[in-house]
């Protein structure tokens, strides 16, 4: 059965790379052509203002649904400040297409052939690491980009400027107030809660979703220097062996005495029936379920100090587009404290921009829940730590 | 003599498509994995892929445990179909018929839609359990369990099975069951001397589709199973992907293949003593 699915895998593989080349030989000699025409009709557009085809950027994007929807609201609003340019949305649901997308710049770097036709791309930290790799991604200033001021300068420099951390998300516990008056502030008390109430408490297994995985995380740095957060340097492992002493520890007080449920959602769906307390979990998922009335009302979040960590999303302008004026402007918009609050309303995200250049109403309905949000950049170790976890936690 | 290597020309074009693209789609993938398996961390080639298979306490536990699913999945589903499809071919009344109408149904519900009811039914604030709690009685744990898989994969297996047994105890004559009873045979004798072996045969497939179905599962071990031990399915998914380390997973995937072409050898053999039993 299995032989079967893997022939369907390999064959459909060539297939589809063949597809993806053959496609992009095409489109690039388009495009090649197109863009070469409308840069050009750009610049007599805005010698002469009149108007003109507008420059045309390729946005490849994955995520869910939601993801979508931001962007569907916010090119509108993008296009009609800056009629010469005109955002093409792809978007690929999350979970098949985000890897071929990033296959694809790169097998048309390799080919010689631009960028793909691929202008703006978004993904996870891991994507913008590994084209640091692969040396894919351009180079962003404020120059060319001014609203960057307005990015936190520590987020930048953990990736290189390479990428536009737009939009980030964190990690909070969220509990039942009903059951819970006085949630835990930091780890310790976290860990304490669980002991003296057993099967109460459920984070989801750390190599299927983030809540999970950051629980694991923040536990086994909990007594690291700062600066570990920030280093892929693999002698660190063998400090984590307190942490996961402390995780084998807790599995008998955990939900089902030791059940880690899959996904993100699937302790989001404990909580809902009851089952547990308290958990790990992101707060725009918290935000939006409670919204659509999924979750109980009682449900509240509560951040721990230091925070769990949680993550921003990335724009990425590939090195060998076209088009990248125009990218910048979109860019420019994006960090714009306009878009970030309708991306603070539609997604509950946290802004990619500070805090301080946010509306006020906004920065209050961030109180209690953005505080000491860290970002973690662990690299290739965050590998190493689930297969530690399943070996040494799960399977204990 | 000319004819006959024309025929064979002639036959060998007829199965070299269907040779070539079971080679393309089957054996040189197999091939390929397997290749792929022997290669050890520093890029030579040796078996210490299979070694870590068997000496690694975890990764041993998943074999066990999937070779418990399995053979308790399979002797349940033949069990419980067979004695469905003996009982439609051979009672008739208002109850066959609705077994008849309604025992397909599971197979045209998508497996992650059956998976979450499942969970829902049978989770520890399902319905089952409330309804249990009106009467003072407590669920024991059937989601996140080795349980939950097994009763997944009576829902996804008892319904096809039923349908491949039913048809082969279809194809038994009644005038050779009646003339069985005219000289006096029990109902016993009839059911191991007649319709046992008549159906043996199809009885032999449908271990073969049970067996392979559930060693390669994923949906529903990955969603009611525990963490750990794992199924092989989820657990070659989690090296695959999360550990990223493809030749372990390819090892993997290569030893449920030995396990079940190991179950394909007696079937083969069985049918080829056949054929070589005919005149």
């Amino acid at each position: 059965m299995f032989r079967m699915k893997k022939g369907f895998t390999v064959l459909s593989a060539l297939a589809l790379s063949f597809g993806i080349l053959a496609g992009c030989g095409t489109a690039n000699n388009n495009s090649s052509g197109s863009a070469a025409n409308t840069s050009s009709d750009s610049t007599a557009a805005s010698n002469s203002a009149s108007s003109s085809t507008p420059v045309e950027i390729q946005f490849y994007f994955t995520g869910s649904q939601n993801v979508k929807n931001l962007w569907d609201q916010l090119t509108p609003m993008f296009e009609e400040k800056n009629p010469d340019v005109k955002v093409n949305l792809v978007y690929i649901p999350s979970g098949t297409g985000a890897q071929p997308t990033y296959d694809r710049i790169l097998a048309a770097k390799q080919a010689g052939k631009g960028s793909g036709d691929i202008d703006l791309y978004e993904d996870a930290l891991s994507f913008v690491t590994q084209g640091q790799k692969d040396d894919l991604w351009d180079t962003l200033s404020t120059s060319s980009v001014p609203n960057l001021a307005k990015v936190d300068s520590k987020t930048m420099e953990d990736v290189a400027n390479l990428a536009v951390p737009y939009r980030s998300s964190a990690v909070v516990l969220a509990y039942n107030s009903e059951k819970v008056t006085a949630p835990p502030t930091t780890l310790d008390e976290v860990f304490e809660w669980i002991r003296q109430h057993p099967e109460r408490f459920a984070y989801n297994d750390p190599s299927t979703g983030g809540s999970g995985s950051s629980f694991v995380t923040t536990t086994l740095y909990k007594d690291l220097p700062e600066d570990a957060i920030h280093s892929d340097d693999p002698a660190i492992e063998k400090d984590w062996a307190k942490g996961f002493a402390t995780l084998k520890e807790l599995g008998p007080y955990l939900y089902g005495k030791g059940i880690y449920p899959k996904k993100n959602q699937g302790t989001l769906d404990l909580l809902t029936s009851g089952e547990v307390d308290m958990i790990p979990a992101w707060s725009d998922m918290v935000l939006e379920q409670l919204d659509k009335g999924q979750l109980p009302a009682t449900t509240k979040m509560q951040q721990i100090t230091p925070g769990f960590n949680g993550g921003p999303t990335y724009l990425m302008v590939p090195k060998l587009s076209e088009k990248k004026e125009a990218v910048y402007k979109f860019l420019d918009f994006v960090l714009s404290p306009e878009a970030q609050a309708v991306m603070v309303k539609t997604m509950h995200g946290f802004p990619g921009i500070e805090l301080t250049s946010m509306p006020q109403d906004i920065q209050d309905s961030f109180k209690g829940v953005s505080e000491g949000f860290r970002n973690f950049n662990v690299g290739d170790l965050s590998k190493e730590i689930n297969k530690r976890w399943q070996s040494d936690v799960a399977a204990q | 003599m000319r004819k006959e290597v024309k025929m064979g020309i002639f036959g060998l074009c007829l199965v070299i498509p269907s040779f070539l693209l079971l080679s393309v789609i089957v054996v040189i993938p197999i091939i390929l994995s397997f290749i792929e398996s022997l290669r050890n961390e520093t890029g030579g080639y040796d078996l210490s892929r299979y070694m870590y298979l068997f000496t690694d306490e975890g990764m041993r536990a998943n074999i066990v445990f999937t070779l418990q699913v399995t053979i308790v999945s399979c002797v349940i589903v033949l069990a419980v179909s067979y004695a469905l499809a003996v009982y439609m071919r051979f009672s008739s009344g208002r109850l066959v018929d609705l077994i008849r109408k309604t025992y397909m149904i599971p197979i045209f519900i998508p497996g992650v839609i059956a998976t979450y009811g499942l969970i829902n039914l049978l989770g520890n604030h399902g319905w089952l359990s409330r309804w249990l709690l009106l009467f003072g009685g407590t669920l024991p744990r059937i989601i996140f369990d080795q349980k939950g898989i097994i009763i997944a994969n009576l829902w996804f297996n008892i319904p096809f099975t039923t349908m491949l047994l039913s048809s082969a105890l279809a194809g038994i004559p009644n005038a050779v069951i009646e003339s069985a009873k005219d000289i006096g045979a029990g109902r016993l004798r009839i059911f191991f001397r007649i319709i046992l072996p008549l159906s043996y045969k199809t009885f032999l497939v449908a271990v073969t589709f049970v067996f392979m179905g559930v060693i390669g599962s994923f949906t529903a071990p990955f969603l009611v199973g525990p963490n750990a031990p794992q199924m092989l399915g989820v657990s070659m998914e989690q090296v695959f992907s999360v550990f990223q380390e493809r030749e372990q997973a390819a090892a993997i995937s290569f030893f449920t293949f030995l396990l079940c072409s190991l179950l394909g050898y007696f079937y083969i053999r069985s049918m080829v003593k056949e054929e070589t039993a005919r005149p």
